[in-house]
């Protein structure tokens, strides 16, 4: 009976279907033979000497004329191997053909192992193919797995984030959160406290995908619960350490700051765990506030500092997670701390969007993000300005910093169409000068952004108006288009679309918007306001920032 | 979303070829009458799709191009198109639609390509 035993992380192998020595003895006196039986297995070590023999001796060889002293060769002795036939193909070894003797009792002959070699020559391509496709079939299943790992993860992500902004008198909440593709574990929350004071967290567990969700989706219900007991942020924190700890897998934990905005005082009182420092605008600049503490789910048992700060009027606080200090250029320079603090004490009131510029400018096109992206900026009005906010509908809105408005509509909520949104932004755009193929692509972008938004945002709700608002610079154009931030994603938000995919019945045959809007565009940002959610559709208008320019 | 309005007439110019022309928008709303259109040419061995007065196609309609090359690779027949704008064409070359679907400039390119299959 002959055994293969194929390549698979090493060649291990096995002999099955052999006959015992007795049955040997049974078929050669003519008793009725009994089925083969299984034999013993043979692992082959990736280092045994045996396997470079073969390799580099690629013929049918008797086990007992082997002369190598190793493990597998002591064992196919004692599985009563006779023959082993590798099968090389393109100098590798990829499977190795194993015989035991023969029924005749007699030694295999020289023509017996010339057709052995001739089969082990015509076999092994095939064979090495067969395990190619086999390769390739379990990197899809793999592919597969990890694609709808990380849906689930950004469903549960998603799911954890607060759909609304609180809405304070006298001051201006903004929320910025961009998940990467491999979606890390950012998070941060806003609880309403007694006396109008407001709880505001911001965290970022390590790992990616489900496991980070879900520590996040743990830790956060736990914060959340320990507010309601405990008032001084240090005390929550730890309460939050002990009770996650026992439960926190190996190798995970959780860096969090968590404080207590007092819309009264200004004040800002936090403890910190482990996260990075929140940053407060003063008239000379941007400052750090420090805390300390070790990150949650590490150590029983552990303590926090509190700090406070008060956050003078017209100034801005914000909280950040580290993927924006973190982020690379292609020269591998980082963006750093400094530049993060520099950046944000210029950047007056549009901190995020100012942030968000600047990041962009410098990780370049194509900058693959390498993590999660989340920002909250709270913002201390000034007395005047309060009145303002309160009285505008669209102030709260992500404003690109040093843009125009050109226009201003709702798309009609009796019967929402696209393409008059996709006219209407045309002609509004139509003096800029954009050459007409991207004017094309703005328009298609709009109009799928208005699909996205009635579709996704307003949960298929027609009668629940979309906004669109047209702003320009002398850099770019920018199409705001807001919804209610209230249904799923798009799918094409977790799941890149692939039209093989499609075709084979993987993936639905819809899903293409946001793919065709971020290869349209030259930059698509979607946030989270008080307002809803906002669809930024960027458009450079200067060739040096075109999609062109750069490809 | 408003209605949109879309014409799918179909001309076979012999017994194992047809072209379908496409008259108006591609939305997700027409997919009836395509797949209409689709059915009466089901014998072809290729068709060839004429978009030269295509309004607007969006992502939807794309979506529904990819349902009509699924039911056309269970027929083993060949699609092709002919007529697009720069504009659509890219769209095409964006989600690889041109893999599945040969791109001609005109229609006498498209059924000289499609007689070959």
């Amino acid at each position: 009976m002959a055994t293969m035993a194929t390549r698979q992380s090493g060649i291990r192998r096995v002999l099955r279907g052999r006959r015992s020595r007795g049955s040997r003895r049974a078929a050669a006196h003519g008793v009725p033979d009994t089925l083969p039986t299984d034999a013993p297995k043979v692992d082959f070590a990736p280092t045994d000497p045996l396997l470079a023999y073969l390799q580099s001796s690629p013929r049918p060889v008797l086990v007992d004329h082997l002369r190598i002293d190793s493990p597998a060769v002591r064992a196919l002795r004692s599985a009563d191997v006779a023959v082993l036939v590798p099968l090389v193909t393109h100098g590798e070894l990829v499977a190795i053909l194993s015989l035991g003797r023969r029924l005749s009792e007699q030694e295999y002959s020289a023509d017996d192992r010339r057709l052995l070699e001739t089969l082990a020559r015509q076999a092994a391509p095939a064979l090495r193919v067969a395990q190619l496709v086999r390769e390739q079939e379990a990197e899809i299943r793999q592919r597969e797995r990890h694609e709808q790992e990380m849906h689930v993860a950004q469903l549960i992500q998603q799911h954890f984030l607060p759909r609304e902004l609180p809405s304070i008198p006298g001051w201006n909440v903004s929320a910025h959160y961009r998940p990467a593709r491999e979606v890390g574990g950012d998070f941060y929350d806003f609880i309403d406290l007694p006396d109008g004071r407001l709880g505001i967290v911001v965290g970022d567990v390590t790992d990616k995908g489900v496991p980070a969700a879900l520590v996040m989706a743990s830790t956060r219900s736990v914060l959340r619960s320990s507010t309601q007991r405990l008032i001084e942020p240090a005390a929550v924190l730890e309460r939050v350490n002990d009770m996650i700890t026992p439960d926190m897998p190996p190798n995970m934990f959780a860096t969090c700051l968590y404080g207590i905005l007092d819309p009264d005082t200004g004040s800002f009182r936090f403890a910190n765990a482990g996260h990075n420092l929140p940053c407060v605008q003063t008239d000379d600049g941007a400052v750090e506030i420090s805390a300390t503490g070790v990150p949650l789910g590490l150590l029983p048992g552990s303590t926090y500092d509190e700090n406070e700060v008060v956050i003078p009027p017209g100034r801005t606080l914000l909280l950040y997670s580290d993927a924006l200090p973190e982020a690379h250029a292609p020269d591998r320079e980082m963006f750093g701390f400094p530049r993060l603090v520099e950046i944000t004490g210029a950047s007056g009131d549009a901190a995020i969007d100012t942030l968000l510029s600047e990041l962009d400018a410098f990780t370049g096109p194509g900058w693959e993000q390498e993590d999660d992206i989340t920002m909250v900026a709270i913002r201390r009005l000034e007395a005047d300005a309060t009145r303002e906010t309160s009285s505008s509908s669209l102030s709260s809105r992500p404003d690109p910093v040093d843009h125009d408005e050109l226009d201003c509509f709702t798309v009609p909520d009796d019967a929402i169409d696209e393409r008059a949104a996709m006219r209407r932004v045309g002609t509004v755009v139509d003096d800029l000068g954009l050459e007409p193929a991207r004017l094309d692509n703005l328009q298609t972008a709009v109009a799928e952004a208005v699909m996205n938004a009635v579709e996704h945002g307003n949960a298929g709700h027609q009668d629940l108006p979309v906004t669109v608002r047209v702003l320009a610079s002398s850099r770019d154009v920018v199409v705001q288009v807001t919804d209610h931030g209230m249904g799923d994603p798009p799918p094409d938000l977790i799941t890149e679309p692939d039209l093989d995919a499609k075709l084979r019945g993987e993936q639905a045959p819809r899903g293409w918007g946001l793919f065709l809007m971020r290869a349209l565009l030259d930059d698509l940002r979607v946030e989270r306001t008080d307002a809803g959610q906002v669809a930024s559709l960027v458009l450079n208008r200067t060739a040096a920032f075109t999609k062109g320019a750069r490809s | 979303m408003t209605d949109t309005t879309c014409e799918f007439g179909v001309r076979e110019t012999s017994p194992d070829m047809a072209i379908i022309d496409v008259r108006g928008d591609i939305t997700p709303d027409v997919e009836g009458p395509l797949m209409d259109a689709h059915g009466v040419c089901e014998h072809a061995r290729a068709i060839v799709l004429n978009f030269a007065n295509l309004d607007y196609l969006n992502s939807g309609g794309i979506g529904l191009l990819v349902t009509l090359l699924v039911r056309a690779q269970r027929h083993h027949q060949r699609l092709f198109a002919c007529g697009l704008s720069e504009h659509y064409r890219k769209i095409f070359e964006l989600t690889r639609l041109d893999d599945a679907i040969a791109i001609h400039d005109d229609e006498a390119g498209a059924l000289a390509a499609a007689r070959e299959v």
